[in-house]
């Protein structure tokens, strides 16, 4: 529209029908289609309040988590009292804080994992997508390949091959949970580039990096956001399911996989509070994250913003 | 049809090349290279000379490509897939050993889980929007957050320890078809496997039941006096059989990982948790041999999944497949 029929036509503030089709900036756009979902925004709060708490809490109000030798005094597996809350683990660990103790490498670990999942998927699916031909075919070709091998056993391989150190972790995790993510994004790019726009910019001589970063990156990143959000959520899952069979962190740090392999021998003696109240925040954790993929996803629905 | 299956397969063993290559590379980047092993073997006496007189007589001296090319002839003519060096058997003889067991307990687990999650799906989908749907999404919805081993943990401490009329693991030491000659043992593993795939698989049903309501054929065999039954099992059943035969060969992959936890909570002695107390014994040919047949297990359910839906959908029967 050109600026001389824009004048020409009544403004908002004129016309109450118009003020309603106004155009709302995207963000706040998606954000009140978000808003909109109670569950999600209950999770995202959830979530903040959990994060803030694992990374406050061991500092605020510390307990020993770590000085085996300091736990002499303490009664081991103790049920909820005062002093424990939660009550104490096998190692005479209060249980509560341990929570948020393994909680700090849990989120950390899962946080950084899935940031470098998406972050490589994206550059990749958008290489594949874009560049297309030959590129694509050899770049989808491995993609296929990685995820037919079962992801656990591949983990399961790189960890007994490479060890397990807290940053190899994250790395083995982030640098293999991509392959899944590439193949969406490349679709969205594979799309978008044979989109009206993309080729007005091309006719109009742009080069394949500007249209990268002004078309097809800005016009995937509702899909990108949104696996995004998954990612975080399997990389926890991952994470939390090689510490549980004994391939994560190790001691004297933990994380709630690892902390739910200990309680887990402890669960056929009736030590409840050494699982379930762990166990809990742990599915909330992920209920949350796919709560707020799906909202994330219901936001971006072009179909949906235009009600 | 036959030119489909042709690329489909060509497909495949492009694959294949892929994850062998990965799987043969893998062991460089061990502590020691490809010659760990040789300190296994000699122990305190692993000096250089000892560990070269080994790579010598293991050919692994010999260029990369060359070793490549031994390990796909090994592999296709000899099921050679390494030598366990800890252990001191092939991964070959390991492998005859479990398969079986983690074969009928991932099996079993996918029957019951597709029957559940097709019934559950179908049901969903004709009554979308309802009392039973949402309770279903959402009973769905929590399944699949719940870790494989919580979910595990959650039923064996009431089965087998709040209610004690269940075994914890199932009996060791007995035939892999155990499971159906004495089956008590077995329940609490085929279960929580059987729910895990439920929830990984029923939302994905509905989908592809829903995507079929809406078509017009439906709509049709409905203005032609169709009864609902006939409607949802000749009608929509059959159309949405396409894309459940694609959904349960993606699935392979989380089946197995999820078998190969479950395994190891309930100590049932199969592939998974061979590979597990290998990966904690730092057996790396054992891992990686173990790996590289789940991922061609993989595959080939894959493949098997393509050439069904094309037997199925005659869109792809015809064509030759225009994907």
């Amino acid at each position: 529209m050109s600026s001389a029929e824009a004048t020409a036509l009544p403004t908002a503030t004129e016309s109450p029908e118009l003020q309603s089709t106004q155009v709302v900036p995207m963000w706040r756009q998606r954000w009140r289609i978000f808003r909109h979902n109670k569950l999600a925004v209950i999770s995202l709060i959830f979530l903040i309040i959990i994060t803030l708490a694992c990374y406050l809490v061991p500092w605020l109000h510390p307990t020993n988590q770590t000085n085996q030798a300091a736990t002499f005094n303490v009664p081991w597996n103790a049920p909820p009292s005062a002093a424990h809350p939660l009550g104490t683990d096998s190692s005479g660990f209060d249980e509560l804080g341990r929570i948020f103790y393994g909680g700090e490498y849990s989120l950390t670990l899962g946080f950084l994992a899935g940031f470098i999942t998406i972050v490589v998927g994206t550059v990749y699916g958008m290489v594949s997508g874009f560049f297309g031909g030959i590129v694509d075919t050899v770049l989808m070709r491995i993609v296929d390949a990685v995820l037919s091998i079962p992801y656990l056993f591949l983990l399961i391989a790189l960890i007994s091959i490479f060890g397990r150190s807290t940053t190899f972790l994250i790395l083995v995790i982030g640098l293999t949970g991509w392959f899944g993510n590439s193949r969406i994004v490349r679709g969205d790019a594979l799309l978008i580039k044979n989109l009206e726009y993309s080729q007005a910019a091309t006719a109009m001589g742009a080069g394949k990096a500007h249209i990268i970063r002004r078309h097809v990156f800005p016009n995937s990143i509702s899909n990108i956001v949104t696996v995004a959000t998954f990612s975080v959520a399997d990389a926890i899952l991952f994470l939390s399911a090689l510490g549980f069979l004994g391939l994560g962190i190790q001691t004297p740090q933990t994380d709630w996989g690892t902390m739910l392999q200990a309680g887990a021998y402890q669960l056929q003696n009736g030590f409840w509070w050494e699982v379930y109240p762990l166990a809990a925040v742990f599915i909330l954790v992920v209920v949350s994250l796919n709560y707020i993929g799906d909202a994330l996803r219901d936001a971006f629905e072009v179909r949906l913003i235009e009600r | 049809m036959l030119a489909y299956i042709i690329r489909r397969i060509i497909q495949s063993i492009i694959v294949v090349l892929i994850v062998l290559f990965i799987t043969f590379s893998l062991p460089y980047f061990q502590p020691h290279g490809i010659v760990a092993p040789a300190y296994v073997v000699y122990g305190t006496k692993a000096t250089p000379a000892n560990i070269a007189l080994w790579a010598h007589q293991n050919g692994m001296d010999h260029p990369f490509l060359v070793r490549f090319w031994q390990y796909i002839t090994q592999l296709l003519f000899h099921f050679n897939l390494g030598h366990s060096y800890k252990q001191n058997m092939s991964v070959w003889a390991i492998i005859k050993l479990y398969v079986p067991r983690t074969i009928w307990l991932a099996l079993t687990s996918l029957i019951l889980a597709t029957v559940i999650g097709l019934v559950v799906g179908i049901i969903q989908a004709s009554r979308r929007n309802t009392v039973f749907d949402y309770t279903a999404t959402g009973t769905v919805f929590i399944l699949y957050s719940v870790p494989a081993f919580l979910l595990s943990l959650l039923l064996i401490d009431l089965f087998a320890f709040h209610w004690p009329h269940l075994p914890a693991s199932p009996p060791s030491g007995v035939a892999p078809w155990a499971m159906f000659t004495d089956p008590k043992g077995f329940i609490l593993p085929v279960a929580a496997l059987t729910l895990l795939s439920v929830a990984g698989l029923s939302r994905f049903f509905r989908g592809a039941v829903l995507e079929v309501l809406v078509q017009d054929y439906i709509r049709t065999a409905r203005a032609k006096g169709c009864g609902n039954a006939r409607v949802l099992f000749r009608h929509a059943f059959r159309n949405a059989l396409g894309p459940i035969i694609t959904l349960l060969g993606l699935y392979i992959p989380g089946l197995l990982g999820g078998a190969l936890i479950i395994e190891s909570v309930f100590n049932y002695e199969g592939l998974g948790l061979q590979t597990l107390n290998a990966a904690l014994n730092l057996d790396v040919p054992t891992v990686l041999g173990i790996t590289l047949l789940v991922s061609l297990l993989t595959v080939a359910g894959n493949l098997l999944a393509d050439v069904m839906l094309g037997l199925v959908n005659p869109r792809i029967r015809i064509e030759g497949g225009g994907r």
